[in-house]
């Protein structure tokens, strides 16, 4: 949070080097006023913590505007203390405004107000950042590149979103571990990560990215068809594998798609089969794409929380994770989540953003964290050089 | 069956069939007209549709073609020339280009062959196609000459057949592959332009047996495509064009007459079917109105027919029947009938000579009536004359012999008188017996009918003679009897029966002289009763036997010659008939037929007298 304190700090800063700098280290000072124009993919209803939403991208918008008005969220699911923002207008399902919080006790945000326009796909999303038509939008990462081509300033999170493959538990078809590890050894997981994620994050061997747990690279990520033919083999009568995944999620069907086409190489019948979202087990797939973000950047808590997140689906919490657990713990742990071929990671995905040229200080939230948003300036010069926002 | 009925149906039947065949004529070559123009129809429908066909292929390569030529293709080419390029930022990109193209499948290759970008799998990048880049006889293949070609290929939902075309651009000795296609599926059925009442239809040859699923029109799978089985049997086993007709229902306008050609891959292979449909309805409900309008014509042609068919023979046969008509009144004895000779044809002339035939025999009967008169006159005047004279001549005898005694004052004159005088009243007697005969002929009772049995009445007769037939001093007759024994009744006047057989019988005596066997028979036939009186006598010229029944004419010396002209005439009364046969040296036989119930008037007699037979 940016506070008084902080302005003149940075005056004065720029005040050292303004003799020897150019006159762009002046658009580098913080600036108050403007309006924020923010486009989102979900269209939220409600704002009330008791109605539920549709699905995650739901659930994940309404967190980070719940995180512009509240402060502090109580264990109960309530919330306290007021946020850096406030509701101004609010036109469920299209658009709301979010005016700056005067009397917020961390300071007052540098913009005056946030817009939010909700519903909008993707494709809008960047091309109204390519006119500037708005300041901010989160974009999927395989359009990160053309994005960046065609001159949008794009901001890339760690690799924090798990695409895995979870076997269904109950389903007949997923009980065999010769099944499940053939289509984890059939699946081409560099050449997704390069292809449909466009470069944009790592392929999975493992639970835990290697920016976090140090020991993703001891999980092996490439394909192995011939040994997948082998197994498959071994299994007689072959089952019918369906697969299922988002209908929402243009990226995690092409991800379905791929590995379909990994896995009859391999000779391994499978098909596809659109489903609702993420939560839902329908009772036609054996196994299903899931998607998780980590829940923090410790190894451990987001082991945990995926491993909870997984329970319903697949049931992993016989054995659960201590609390005290050692970096040789979470491994193993790791390593038998991934050895029984239940959860078979895919991919780390990042968290990308497309921002204007006068959006100024933006910092890609971690983990558990949401949009700073409140710590964001507008540059309003008109003339302001972009900012790298990437490290 | 009237001669007029005879030739209405002549008449009628010429016309029908005629008529018929003229119809069914016109309908076999309007038929076979129709199929030879349905046929060409069908055949340039399809030459059309080989044509359309023809030009989605061509269309097909030219739209790869002009992919493989456009800049972003260039430098997409140049790009994966260089050695390091990420191949990764074109992953997306066939499917973009693949709509602006109207391409329902196009693949970018790179020079190994691998997947760069796939528009109809874009999960399939980093495989390779082999086929294309797989040399043909030992030399790459000319994509450019090879032109589009049908293929199967795989997809994210399964095999598919596409009309294919590849295109390549070099760059620094790599080829960049463009592959392009268009899917043959019932958007591609439902884009061919057909006329109507023509379907196209698609058998898509991906599995090894016929699988109903695989057949597809515009509308996606067909109805009923078990159907089909026969026909694409056939061309799975040799593929070659065929034509198969469906009859949808017992209806035959339903019918469709599909013609297959076989579509075939590169390899010359078998891969898909395309089955272009002509309804038949058009063909078929013309050729019913066709059917419908002969049949009109017949129905019309034999009615109008038979109007003029009964119109024309009613004319034709008029005068027929009238002749007939007047020959039947001739028959009836009305000989002074007269026929209108109208017209100057056979008819006229038959009409002109039955008329002067008819004169002719009134002239005739008269002149033979007048002659028979007068014969019988004479005969009547000859029989009087000699009965009249035997009795006449010992009268006068008497009367001279009378005289003289008188005369000679004989003592013996008393003795004279009293023999003269019965000699006369014998004479008398016999007088009186000849003109009680000739009274009895004239006075003919009529028959007083009644149940009779001949069969008791010819043997009463035989009995009355049979004293006769061996008396001494004459040589012997034997009378044979061949009596039906379940001979019926008949209504007739016992009496005159009596007498009929009774004058025969002697009549046949008259004829043995030297004795004989006299054959007496019955039978009956047809409800009429039969007799037939034979005898082994001298028998009777030809001559004899025609005036046999003539009354007063007799071949006996002392005969009157009424015998047989009674017979004749209480046969006739009695409503039957009599007919002799006789044969010189041989014998005679008198035949006389009587009906079991006679008519009610007894029939007059004519003067006819006919040869051999009288009625």
């Amino acid at each position: 949070m940016k506070r008084p304190s902080c302005l003149l700090l940075a005056a004065s800063s720029a005040a050292v080097v303004v003799l020897a700098a150019l006159p762009a280290s002046t658009a580098r000072r913080p600036r108050y006023g403007g309006t924020l124009r923010v486009e989102i993919g979900a269209a939220l209803n409600s704002l009330d913590p008791a109605t539920p939403t549709g699905n995650a991208e739901e659930a994940a918008a309404k967190a980070q505007i719940e995180a512009l008005i509240y402060d502090h969220r109580n264990p109960d699911g309530t919330f306290s203390d007021p946020g850096p923002f406030r509701i101004a207008e609010w036109e469920p399902g299209k658009h709301a405004t979010f005016a700056a919080n005067e009397d917020y006790p961390g300071g007052r945000p540098f913009v005056d107000a946030i817009e939010i326009q909700m519903g909008r796909a993707a494709k809008d999303r960047l091309v109204d950042l390519e006119v500037n038509k708005i300041d901010f939008a989160e974009i999927p990462a395989d359009q990160v590149r053309r994005a960046a081509e065609r001159g949008t300033r794009v901001s890339t999170s760690q690799p924090d979103e798990l695409v895995a493959l979870v076997f269904i538990a109950g389903r007949p078809a997923a009980g065999d571990p010769r099944i499940r590890e053939a289509i984890a050894d059939a699946i081409d997981r560099p050449a997704i990560v390069n292809f449909i994620l466009q470069k944009e994050g790592e392929a999975a061997g493992g639970m835990l990215p290697q920016w976090s747990s140090g020991t993703a690279f001891l999980f092996s990520t490439a394909p192995d068809a011939k040994h997948a033919k082998e197994l498959w083999l071994q299994i007689a009568p072959s089952p019918k594998i369906v697969l299922g995944y988002d209908s929402g999620d243009p990226q995690e069907q092409a991800i379905a798609e791929r590995i379909v086409v990994n896995a009859r190489e391999a000779g391994i019948g499978m098909a596809l089969q659109s489903v609702p979202s993420a939560g839902s087990a329908d009772v036609s797939v054996n196994a299903r794409l899931v998607r998780m973000t980590m829940a923090s950047r410790l190894p451990r808590a987001a082991l945990a929380n995926f491993v909870s997140a997984l329970d319903l689906l697949v049931g992993l919490n016989d054995d659960p994770l201590p609390d005290s657990a050692s970096p040789e713990q979470i491994y193993e742990y790791e390593r038998s989540i991934v050895r029984s071929f239940t959860v078979v990671p895919i991919a780390w995905v990042p968290q990308v953003y497309g921002l204007s040229a006068r959006v100024r200080d933006w910092k890609a939230p971690g983990p558990g964290e949401t949009w700073p948003l409140a710590d964001v300036w507008l540059d309003s010069t008109g003339e302001a050089a972009v900012e790298k926002v990437n490290p | 069956m009237t001669f007029r009925s005879k030739l209405f149906w002549i008449f009628t039947l010429a016309l029908v069939l005629s008529v018929g065949l003229i119809a069914a004529g016109v309908t076999v070559v309007a038929r076979r007209a129709f199929d030879e123009s349905n046929q060409q129809h069908s055949d340039a429908l399809v030459e059309q549709f080989q044509r359309e066909f023809d030009r989605r292929k061509l269309e097909v390569a030219h739209r790869v073609k002009g992919i493989a030529e456009e800049d972003p293709t260039l430098r997409m080419a140049i790009d994966l020339a260089r050695p390091t390029t990420d191949v990764s930022v074109y992953v997306n990109d066939a499917r973009g280009v693949a709509n602006s193209h109207q391409l329902d499948i196009l693949d970018f290759l790179g020079n190994n062959g691998s997947i760069i970008s796939s528009a109809e799998n874009a999960a399939r990048f980093g495989y390779k196609m082999d086929w294309v880049t797989q040399p043909a006889d030992g030399k790459p293949v000319d994509w450019a000459a090879q032109g589009s070609f049908l293929m199967k290929l795989d997809t994210q939902d399964g095999p598919v057949l596409a009309l294919m075309a590849v295109s390549t651009v070099r760059v620094a000795d790599k080829d960049l592959y463009v592959v392009g296609g268009e899917r043959l599926g019932k958007e591609f059925l439902a884009s061919l332009v057909l006329p109507a009442g023509m379907r196209a239809l698609l058998y898509l040859n991906l599995d090894p047996d016929f699988q109903p699923a695989n057949l597809i029109d515009m509308n996606g799978p067909v109805d009923q495509a078990q159907r089909f089985a026969p026909i694409i049997g056939k061309e799975r086993e040799q593929p070659s064009e065929l034509t198969y007709k469906i009859d949808w229902t017992s209806d035959p306008a339903s019918a469709e007459m599909f013609h297959a050609l076989p579509r075939r891959g590169r390899q010359n292979e078998l891969l898909g079917v395309l089955l272009v449909g002509s309804s038949q309805r058009d063909v078929v409900l013309l050729e019913q109105r066709i059917l419908e309008l002969a049949l009109g014509v017949v129905i019309i042609g034999v009615l109008i027919g038979l109007l003029l068919s009964w119109w024309g023979t009613a004319r034709v046969t008029r005068p027929i029947r009238k002749l007939a008509e007047a020959a039947h009144e001739v028959s009836q004895g009305n000989w002074t009938v007269h026929v209108d000779p109208r017209g100057g044809g056979e008819v006229g002339q038959l009409a002109r000579a039955f008329n002067q035939m008819t004169q002719q025999l009134v002239e005739q009967r008269e002149r033979l009536l007048q002659a028979e008169r007068v014969a019988a006159w004479r005969e009547v005047a000859r029989r009087l004359a000699h009965e009249l004279k035997n009795p006449l001549f010992p009268l006068q005898t008497t009367v001279e012999n009378l005289q003289r005694a008188k005369a000679q004052n004989s003592d013996q004159f008393e003795e004279v008188f009293r023999e003269s005088t019965g000699i006369m009243l014998s004479e008398i007697e016999n007088l009186k017996a000849i003109v009680g005969r000739f009274s009895d002929f004239a006075k003919m009772p009529q028959p007083e009918l009644g149940t009779v049995n001949l069969n008791e009445v010819v043997r009463s007769v035989v009995k009355l003679f049979e004293a006769q037939f061996g008396a001494v001093g004459r040589p012997p007759i034997t009378p044979e009897l061949h009596l039906e024994e379940n001979l019926p009744p008949i209504q007739a006047d016992q009496a005159l029966l009596h007498r009929v057989v009774e004058n025969l019988v002697l009549n046949a005596m008259d004829a043995m002289p030297a004795g004989g066997v006299l054959m007496l028979r019955t039978a009956h036939e047809n409800g009429n009763v039969e007799l037939e009186i034979s005898d082994t006598g001298t028998g009777l010229t030809p001559e004899e036997c025609d005036r046999l029944f003539t009354p007063y004419y007799t071949t006996k010396q002392h005969g009157t010659g009424l015998g047989l002209a009674i017979v004749q005439s209480v046969v006739s009364d009695h409503g039957g008939r009599i007919s002799v046969e006789s044969e010189s040296g041989v014998g005679t036989s008198f035949h006389v037929e009587l009906p079991a119930n006679p008519p009610h008037k007894p029939q007059v007699f004519p003067m006819v007298f006919e040869k051999q037979e009288v009625s």
